[in-house]
């Protein structure tokens, strides 16, 4: 487990910032126990192709277990790709949520439909078609839209919330915020991302 | 050697017929002493040095040339055009793991993004300004389409009213068909007697 190198913290952050606004710094500043302790500082830490998100006295105890035995630690922000690419994976949610840019929020009848629904590329969508047959399975249609934050460019980075500010997924808006107001309500509003079949995979 | 030789045969020869004339001679003699009397540091043979001293195998250190300087043509070098590796730089990997590193990092980061946005946001906003323009447009468009069809309707309406009373018709019809006037009375009749 290391520290991220600079192009990594760059392609890291440039991805964190799509989803999040400004005040992504709180996220790098914050401690893990409001105390001014050094050990307390939140750090990024990588192992292997992985980014973890945890406290310095995490990382520092982490260094007693050797590289291949070393699973987890902390919370898993994502994974880098082989072309070096960064991948926010679904675990970094409860991170970034509270620094979102944009949110959506979806009545509860498009919850199970968003949280079980694919964009048309999952292999058991015949499966999962017939107890929810009510749905189309579109990524989020403007029916399912409770509210949205104003003023939302397209096709930018979104956090998804149920109507009690449950933070459920992140996508990406398919329309800005105007011309959803015009949409009929069949029409797909935003695409989810961050299905992760391989998670768990090492 | 010339100069001596020449004394000695004329000292010979005049000492021969005169006597001696030994002034001459001491002369000459002195000279020659004076000569031989300088001293001289004797002779230090020079020896050319050995490959093999120590010396000469020292090394000099020869003079690097740049790259810059040699003025190659840069197809023709080994690397590649592009790939030059920056010398004295520090080999590996460049950890940030310092909160101001990282700050700026996200500052910069953050600034890009923010453009990004913004620059897309005005798109949109001109976009649906273009939008507004162009339905407004349509709408106005259709408004006259429609104003047209309903005066024609009314005029057809009034036509037919306009056929119960003559007076009514004649007046009405003259603003909205003046050819219709014209061509009534022309319009040929057959009767039978």
């Amino acid at each position: 487990m290391r520290s991220l190198t600079e192009e990594e913290l760059r392609t890291f952050l440039s991805k964190l910032a799509i989803y999040c606004s400004s005040n992504l710094s709180e996220l790098i500043k914050s401690t893990a126990d409001d105390s001014n302790d050094e050990n307390a500082r939140m750090v990024f830490r990588i192992q292997g192709n992985r980014v973890f998100y945890m406290p310095l006295r995490l990382a520092n105890l982490a260094t007693s277990i050797p590289r291949a035995s070393l699973l987890s630690c902390g919370t898993m922000m994502g994974k880098f790709t082989k072309t070096g690419k960064f991948r926010l994976a679904l675990t970094c949610l409860s991170v970034i949520s509270p620094y979102s840019r944009t949110k959506i929020w979806i009545k509860p009848n498009g919850e199970m439909p968003f949280l079980y629904g694919s964009n048309g590329t999952d292999l058991n969508r015949n499966e999962l078609k017939a107890p929810f047959s009510d749905s189309n399975f579109l990524p989020v249609v403007k029916a399912h839209v409770g509210k949205i934050s104003e003023d939302c460019p397209e096709h930018s980075g979104c956090i998804v919330y149920s109507m009690d500010d449950t933070p459920l997924g992140f996508g990406v808006t398919a329309r800005s915020s105007a011309e959803m107001r015009k949409l009929e309500p069949t029409a797909i509003v935003l695409f989810r991302q961050a299905d992760e079949d391989t998670l768990f995979t090492t | 050697m010339a100069p001596t030789t020449k004394g000695s045969s004329k000292g010979s020869s005049s000492g021969g017929a005169k006597g001696g004339k030994p002034s001459l001679s001491s002369v000459s003699r002195v000279s020659k002493s004076s000569k031989k009397n300088v001293k001289r540091p004797p002779p230090v043979e020079v020896k050319s040095k050995a490959r093999t001293e120590k010396e000469n195998l020292q090394k000099k250190k020869k003079r690097v040339y740049t790259e810059a300087e040699l003025d190659l043509p840069k197809l023709n070098t080994i690397t590649p055009v592009g790939v030059v590796k920056p010398k004295g730089k520090k080999k590996g990997k460049t950890f940030v793991d310092d909160q101001e590193g990282m700050l700026t990092i996200l500052a910069i980061v953050n600034a890009e993004k923010e453009g990004q946005i913004e620059s897309k946001m005005m798109k949109a906003r001109q976009l649906e300004e273009i939008r507004e323009a162009r339905q407004k447009e349509l709408e106005a468009r259709q408004a006259v389409k429609k104003n047209k069809l309903e005066a024609v309707k009314d005029s057809i309406r009034n036509n037919k009213k306009g056929k119960g009373g003559f007076g009514k018709s004649s007046e009405d019809s003259a603003p909205t068909s003046g050819g219709s006037k014209s061509a009534k009375p022309k319009r040929k009749s057959v009767s039978f007697a």
